[in-house]
């Protein structure tokens, strides 16, 4: 396996955290990510503002690289799949239905997020199964909000996670990260085409930081 | 001599006045169909020199005089003559101003003409009237302009039009909207080939290339010329000298340690302006001139252009009519009609360049006979240094230019827009028309392709997005925009001044105070206090996109920072300044300026050493935070920022290394970690002109600067939108999104010229290139002169308490985040 990667202890469970903003099951066979927003390009051109192709097949190529590498069976979508109503564009899902195509036995899964609710579900074609959030996966709980639950630890999105960093000789940066909190982990957000908030940790959390092509743990 | 020009004679004479040479001699050019730009200092009859011209030109022709004695009946407006005179201002606090003075001469020679502005600040009833006619002359902005040209009826609302005059040409000239102006210009002339454009300027370096500016590269059919307005009158420029230069901070830029003096250089005179260099600085002195002295409150003032026009024209009003003892200013005041009874004028801070200084000087002694004096106040003891530097670059005769600005896409992009809207065009006409203008005389053929594809389809042809379209061809090959979203949307994002989105700050029982940037107000929380319009307040709620407060009672509280550009020193002025440090280095302090520095002059050579002029001096200094890198060209800020990338770069690719990087006028610093391989890096030609081609751009892609000037790019080209009032979109959002914007677009189409037009613009515009290229020269002809002072040295104290930073690194991200941390709340602002 390539290096660059770090994993994580939750609930007694082993993630792999990848650059690629993914998280790897590997007793699940299970790949998580969150807030892909496809579409969200063809939305900002149908409101006649030109942001150029190609987000999507960017992102799936990125997705494609940890699966060859992990060989999971099963991706859970953590919300936020399509980004709007507008962005239902016939080449953004030609984009998903034909890497669709190349992987027809892969289960995927989508655990509704806000923009799910006004971007409506992924087209039957693509065969991505809908849950309302929560999805129980004992021990976690996979959701889009991330709200603690009761019921399991929370593996959710929506945030956008994203921290500064500074150092010595006044440097500065800010990253997008996976967020590890004792009851909840956030995902940084998938999609190529999307921003990402500031968040503060509490010094019981762990971040992970995404920074090019390794998966760093910062500490504050 | 005509009648019509004795008529003016005699009105020149009620006031006792007599013509000068210059005027009469645009006024007979104008009649002759000629163009021209008429340079002068502020205050020497400019304005009348253009204004005549087209008055005259009614009276002999026959137009209507209304005999003295009908004074005071304004003419009609449906009966007053169609759209003759257009007037440009380039900011729209003078449109009443110059209104007034147009307006007087109107009255005094009995023509019936109608005078209105037209700007930003109109009213909607005037822009209704408006709408349905335009009164004979109009005072416009820029934006303004271009949202007229945006008329459906454009050719027909200018079909009568003979004159354009652009005032404060120097101004514009250099900038984004002056680009707008040509292309508008070139617009106009279209229209209406007799059309003459005459512009008013102060006098710079380049005053030929002023006037291509505005006439164009095409021939006019009456020709163009330039015509010089009197002499300046004479220019006092002295300083006030701290007493204790000891106790004076070597980085307090905004320090007001020197109020005891200013105080007393005010009471001097009956009527002063204080000038500032920043809007912040305007709202820090105000106070601290009225806790010193609270008996001037209600004659002592503020004004910067983020206030309310209301409160703006008060002051102005207060400034003419004597009643204000004292405005505190930004260069809000440097332009404009007189304010005659100001006899003193102060400059807090660095006067950054030569015509600049000059400019504020002739805001005092309007008074026959009276010199003209500026009075500089330095806020950290160097400044003392440029004080003396700008009196030998005055004495010398420099004057510094004004660079126009080369073929911008973004607003050449808004612009076909704006002309597709106002009545359509075919492309080969406006290509014709475009390429008149200077700024576009050397559109290549693929540029002007990718522009019409862009606003077509959103990106060249490969890249068709066709869910987009802002502008279609009809079927006769006319182009024109027929969504009414789109349409909408483009007159909403007019303007290519792109500060940061601003906010607008009002009382919850009413009242507009003005206005400030959201990055500011998005800091405060309910109940936080802050200063703003020279009044203590109390952040209430942001709502409708508008901050609400109320009064508070003490006016403890942040200063809002306004980001706007900050100027950097002239070539001029900065040449002039090594020259006097390399005085200083041979012992001779002349003048009180530099007699009274010497102390620190005598710390910076025996710690380290004051460079020669043909010296470049370099300091490394080992500090906690890691090791610094002090370098003085002493070329002004913005060449630095260019040089700071490039030094970090070139070091850069010699061993894995971080640096942060901070520029100011003196110099610049590059700070690491670790110690950088400096000695090895000059062997290896880190001084060396060559290679800059290929060496700059790449020390570009390693900072930010591009990223960021895309911001305004984007904006201007209509990618992002500034919204619609009320929309509620918050310009946090814009900003990340204009940065997200750039990385989709370097990543998905690396080709997209307004990308490579973002890298152009940090180069030829945030960087100087030229004087890059020049400085590398003078710098790789000079002695290295590296020193290892155990302390940081009086020139490198500023740049090592500079904040704003920015970074070049080797390494991997990965390597060099694992040596961060996670910034604490309060640090990460």
């Amino acid at each position: 396996m390539k290096a660059g990667i770090a994993s994580v202890d939750l609930a007694g469970e082993r993630l792999v955290l990848f650059p690629e903003r993914v998280a790897w099951w590997e007793r699940r066979d299970t790949l998580l990510l969150a807030d892909p927003h496809w579409g969200k390009g063809a939305a900002f051109r149908a409101g006649g503002i030109p942001v150029p192709r190609g987000t999507t097949v960017g992102s799936l190529s990125r997705l494609d690289s940890v699966l060859d590498r992990t060989g999971a069976s099963r991706i859970v979508f953590l919300g936020d799949y399509l980004h709007a109503l507008e962005g239902r564009a016939p080449a953004t899902l030609e984009a998903l239905a034909g890497w669709r195509r190349q992987r027809p036995s892969l289960e995927l899964v989508l655990v509704r997020g806000n923009h799910d609710r006004r971007a409506g579900d992924p087209p039957e074609g693509l065969g991505v199964g809908c849950v309302d959030a929560p999805l129980h996966d004992p021990p976690f709980v996979l959701a889009h909000y991330p709200d603690p639950n009761s019921a399991g630890y929370v593996l959710a999105g929506h945030l956008h996670p994203a921290v500064r960093l500074v150092g010595r000789g006044r440097q500065r940066e800010r990253l997008a990260c996976f967020w590890i909190q004792p009851r909840v982990a956030v995902f940084p957000s998938f999609g190529d085409f999307t921003g990402a908030a500031d968040v503060q940790p509490e010094p019981d959390d762990r971040v992970f930081v995404v920074a090019e092509d390794r998966v760093v743990e910062v500490e504050w | 001599m005509t009648r019509a020009e004795e008529h003016v004679d005699r009105w020149f004479a009620d006031r006792g006045w007599k013509p000068f040479a210059f005027q009469r001699e645009v006024w007979a050019a104008y009649q002759k169909g000629e163009s021209g730009l008429i340079h002068a200092a502020t205050g020497t009859g400019k304005t009348l020199a253009a204004w005549m011209a087209p008055l005259i030109e009614w009276m002999r022709e026959g137009g209507r005089i209304v005999p003295a004695g009908a004074e005071g009946k304004k003419p009609r407006r449906d009966t007053s003559p169609p759209l003759r005179v257009l007037w440009i201002t380039p900011l729209r606090a003078l449109a009443g101003d110059t209104g007034e003075a147009l307006e007087a001469a109107l009255q005094g020679l009995g023509i019936p003409w109608s005078l209105e502005g037209r700007t930003g600040d109109t009213s909607a009833a005037v822009r209704a009237r408006q709408r349905k006619r335009l009164p004979t002359a109009l005072i416009t902005t820029p934006e303004s302009l271009s949202l007229l040209l945006s008329r459906e009826d454009a050719r027909e609302i200018f079909s009568q039009l003979r004159m354009v005059v652009a005032d404060e040409w120097h101004e514009l000239m250099g900038t984004k909207r002056g680009v707008q102006v040509e292309l508008a210009l070139a617009r106009l002339r279209n229209f209406r080939p007799e059309l003459r454009v005459w512009a008013l300027s102060a006098t710079i370096g380049n005053i030929e290339e002023a006037k291509e500016t505005l006439v164009g590269v095409a021939p006019l059919p009456g020709g163009a010329r330039v015509v010089r307005g009197v002499e300046p009158k004479k220019v006092i420029v002295d300083a006030l000298i701290p007493p204790f230069i000891e106790r004076f901070p070597w980085a307090g830029h905004l320090g007001t340690q020197m109020l005891p003096q200013v105080v007393d250089a005010v009471e001097e005179g009956e009527t002063a302006i204080v000038f500032t260099n920043t809007r912040s600085q305007t709202e820090i002195w105000y106070q601290a001139l009225l806790s010193a002295r609270p008996e001037w409150a209600g004659t002592i003032a503020l004004h910067h252009g983020s206030l309310e026009r209301k409160t703006r024209e008060w002051v102005e009003d207060g400034l003419r009519a004597g009643r204000l003892r004292c405005v505190v200013a930004t260069s809000s005041l440097d332009l404009g009609v007189d304010f005659s009874p100001v006899d003193r004028v102060l400059q807090i801070g660095s006067p950054k360049g030569i015509a600049r200084l000059l400019q504020r000087a002739g805001r005092s002694g309007h008074r026959p006979g009276a010199p003209s004096r500026v009075t500089c106040v330095p806020t950290n003891a160097l400044e003392l240094i440029e004080v003396a530097a700008v009196r030998d670059g005055f004495e010398a005769g420099a004057v510094e230019s004004r660079l126009p600005v080369e073929r911008p896409l973004d607003v050449l992009v808004q612009h076909v827009v704006t002309v597709a809207l106002g009545g359509g065009f075919r492309p080969d006409d406006l290509l014709r028309e475009v390429r008149s203008t200077r700024a576009y005389a050397g559109l290549l053929d693929d540029e002007w392709e990718w522009v019409l594809d862009f606003v077509r389809r959103g990106g060249d042809a490969l890249q068709a997005y066709p869910e987009y379209a802002r502008i279609v061809a009809r079927e006769d090959g006319i182009h024109v925009v027929e969504d009414s979203m789109v349409a909408r949307r483009h007159r909403m994002a007019i303007g290519t001044i792109v500060a940061d989105a601003h906010i607008s700050v009002q009382y919850l029982r009413g009242g507009r105070l003005g206005s400030v940037e959201e990055s500011f107000i998005a800091r405060l929380k309910p109940g936080d206090r802050f200063v703003f319009s020279g009044k203590p307040l109390e952040f209430v709620r942001v709502r409708d996109m508008k901050a609400w407060v109320r009064k508070a009672s003490s006016s403890q509280g942040a200063i809002p920072r306004w980001m706007g550009s900050r100027l950097p020193l002239s070539g001029e002025l900065a040449a002039a300044l090594r020259e006097r440090l390399e005085e200083a280095e041979k012992g001779v302090l002349r003048g009180a300026e530099m007699e009274a520095i010497r102390p620190i002059l005598d710390i910076q050579s025996r710690w380290s050493r004051i460079p020669r002029a043909d010296q470049l001096l370099v300091e490394h200094v080992e500090t906690r935070e890691g090791h610094h890198l002090f370098f003085f060209p002493f070329e002004g800020r913005l060449v630095h920022e260019g040089l700071a990338a490039l030094f970090a770069y070139r070091i850069s690719t010699l061993e894995p290394i971080s640096f942060t990087l901070a520029a100011n006028d003196y110099g610049f610093e590059l700070l690491s970690p670790e110690r950088a391989p400096l000695d090895a890096a000059l062997t290896a030609g880190l001084l060396s002109p060559k290679n800059l081609f290929e060496d700059v751009p790449a020390s570009l892609n390693a900072t930010e600067m591009a990223r960021r000037q895309f911001r305004e790019i984007a904006r201007v080209s209509g990618l992002i939108f500034p919204g619609y009032p009320h929309a509620g979109k918050s310009a946090r959002q814009l900003q990340a999104s204009s940065g997200l914007f750039f990385d989709v677009f370097q990543r998905y189409d690396p080709h997209n010229l307004l990308v490579s037009q973002a890298h152009r613009e940090v180069l030829e515009r945030q960087l100087e290139s030229s004087r890059l290229g020049r400085t590398l020269e003078r710098l790789a002809a000079s002695e290295v002169v590296v020193t290892q002072p155990r302390r940081t040295p009086p020139l490198a104290f500023p740049l090592l308490v500079d904040r704003t930073r920015e970074k070049v690194s080797s390494e991997a991200l990965g390597d060099r985040v694992r040596r961060m941390q996670v910034a604490l709340e309060k640090e990460a602002g």
